[in-house]
């Protein structure tokens, strides 16, 4: 058997979805650099694809296209303010008219009693013009329950309560997701009485993964969850940038 | 509906409601994605309308977990919102391209934390009882027949092989406990499987 024949079948159990994942991560990386195995790779696609011909087709729940809607606003609007020389009003009446829409679906997805957050996020951009990015899960037209911001520079964060108060026999979690990461949230540690978090709580996350990441605060036993996800309702939301003159969360 | 932060209360997947497949044409699919590289919003809505019942059902059956599944067509969506500008007509139909993603994004989910097959005889059964769906959403159906023409030429073992891999994401290790062999064998039966296919598509 030749090499390129090792590399033939090699593409073709990649295709076929057979190999571990670590060999899969390796084929993912060698692609990038091997036009030969990238060829083979869309080759095999091509040449298998007949095979997804009789999956029987399920229909989404609504829901689900509304959350890829809200991430795709959440991304277009941060493209845009990286775009835009001057961040100006609009921003934050584009912003405002989203928070509407989130209030509305938000409340009506869940019926959970939720906390709320806010999260700011505050990165400089390169010409040192301050750029913010908000999110608010708000349920039952109440206030947040709590506002964090994000300094991505140095990568500490900051949460202050608005309505949130200390619950007894319970804590605040709060967790972090993103496609990086793996299909689980991970947790970010458990918010303590005064409502903060260690230092180095965001430490091992790269700046860039945090702009894209979904943050996300569930009730929990004292102490926090026992099993290393989330046990208790929850709520989270992407991020949205808003003008550096950062308006307060409406209402 | 799937959150991220929900406790993990989704059970075993369903099989859900089936849709009406709504017959749009490969080319206008591909026209669709043309939209969405330039960003087009009404596109990707009616995209999505298209095409997310076929990539729910691929991506379904490899993780045999509504809320789990319906999580990887999210991250699919987004990377095709991203990478549609990316998208080759000369090399892949658009569907191709879009179950793709699919399938990369279930797989890579099931191998990093391996859920036990449970019911491995539910699944070889969804095997036997194929139906041929009346209209062919991914190839034109002269693709389809020569590959099943193909695929009966195989060993039963060898082609209920890579249908289990390609449709339930069955892994070397699966299938070599399912089929009592050795993993190296299960490698040698596929590497032999995939020859002689690319053998009898070649034209």
């Amino acid at each position: 058997m030749t090499d390129r024949d090792d590399l033939d079948m090699l593409a073709a159990e990649f295709v076929l979805g057979t190999l571990d994942a670590r060999e899969r991560a390796a084929v993912a990386v060698r692609r990038q650099s091997e036009p030969d195995l990238d060829e083979m790779i869309t080759a095999w696609e091509r040449r298998l694809s007949a095979l997804a011909d009789e999956v029987t087709p399920v229909t989404p729940d609504p829901e689900l296209y509304q959350q890829i809607e809200q991430h795709i606003d959440a991304l277009e609007t941060r493209l845009a303010g990286a775009d835009t020389d001057s961040h100006d009003k609009s921003n934050v009446v584009s912003l405002h008219k989203r928070l509407r829409r989130w209030q509305w679906s938000t409340a009506l997805a869940s019926a959970a009693a939720m906390v709320l957050v806010a999260v700011l996020i505050f990165q400089p951009a390169p010409e040192q013009r301050p750029q913010s990015f908000v999110a608010v899960f708000q349920q039952n037209d109440q206030q947040p329950a709590f506002m964090l911001s994000v300094d991505l520079n140095n990568r500490q964060m900051q949460i202050r309560p608005v309505t949130a108060e200390p619950m007894q026999g319970k804590s605040y979690q709060m967790w972090i997701k993103a496609d990086s990461l793996g299909p689980n949230p991970r947790s970010l540690g458990v918010l303590s009485d005064n409502f903060e978090l260690e230092r180095a709580a965001l430490h091992d996350y790269d700046p860039e993964l945090l702009k894209e990441a979904t943050f996300g605060i569930s009730v929990e036993p004292e102490g926090g969850s026992p099993t290393g996800q989330p046990t208790g309702p929850a709520i989270h939301g992407y991020l949205y940038p808003v003008a550096d003159e950062a308006p307060g969360p409406s209402h | 509906m799937s959150e991220p932060f929900s406790s993990s209360t989704t059970g075993r997947a369903s099989s859900g409601s089936e849709s009406p497949s709504q017959p749009v044409s490969p080319d206008q699919i591909s026209e669709l994605l043309k939209g969405v590289a330039a960003k087009d919003r009404s596109a990707f809505a009616t995209l999505y309308e298209a095409t997310a019942p076929k990539l729910l059902g691929t991506i379904i059956r490899i993780l045999n977990n509504r809320g789990w599944a319906e999580e990887v067509v999210h991250d699919t969506y987004i990377k095709i919102w991203r990478k549609a500008d990316q998208f080759d007509a000369t090399k892949a139909s658009a569907i191709t391209w879009m179950v793709t993603i699919a399938r990369n994004g279930a797989i890579d989910e099931l191998r990093k934390q391996p859920a036990s097959r449970k019911a491995p005889e539910d699944e070889l059964n969804q095997l036997a009882s194929k139906e041929p769906n009346a209209q062919s959403q991914v190839e034109n159906q002269q693709t389809v027949n020569r590959l099943n023409l193909c695929l009966e030429e195989l060993e039963k073992d060898r082609r209920d092989m890579v249908r289990l891999a390609y449709l339930n994401g069955w892994s070397r290790a699966d299938l070599a406990t399912h089929f009592d062999q050795p993993v190296n064998t299960v490698k040698t039966w596929l590497h032999r499987a995939l020859k002689q296919l690319k053998g009898c598509l070649t034209p």
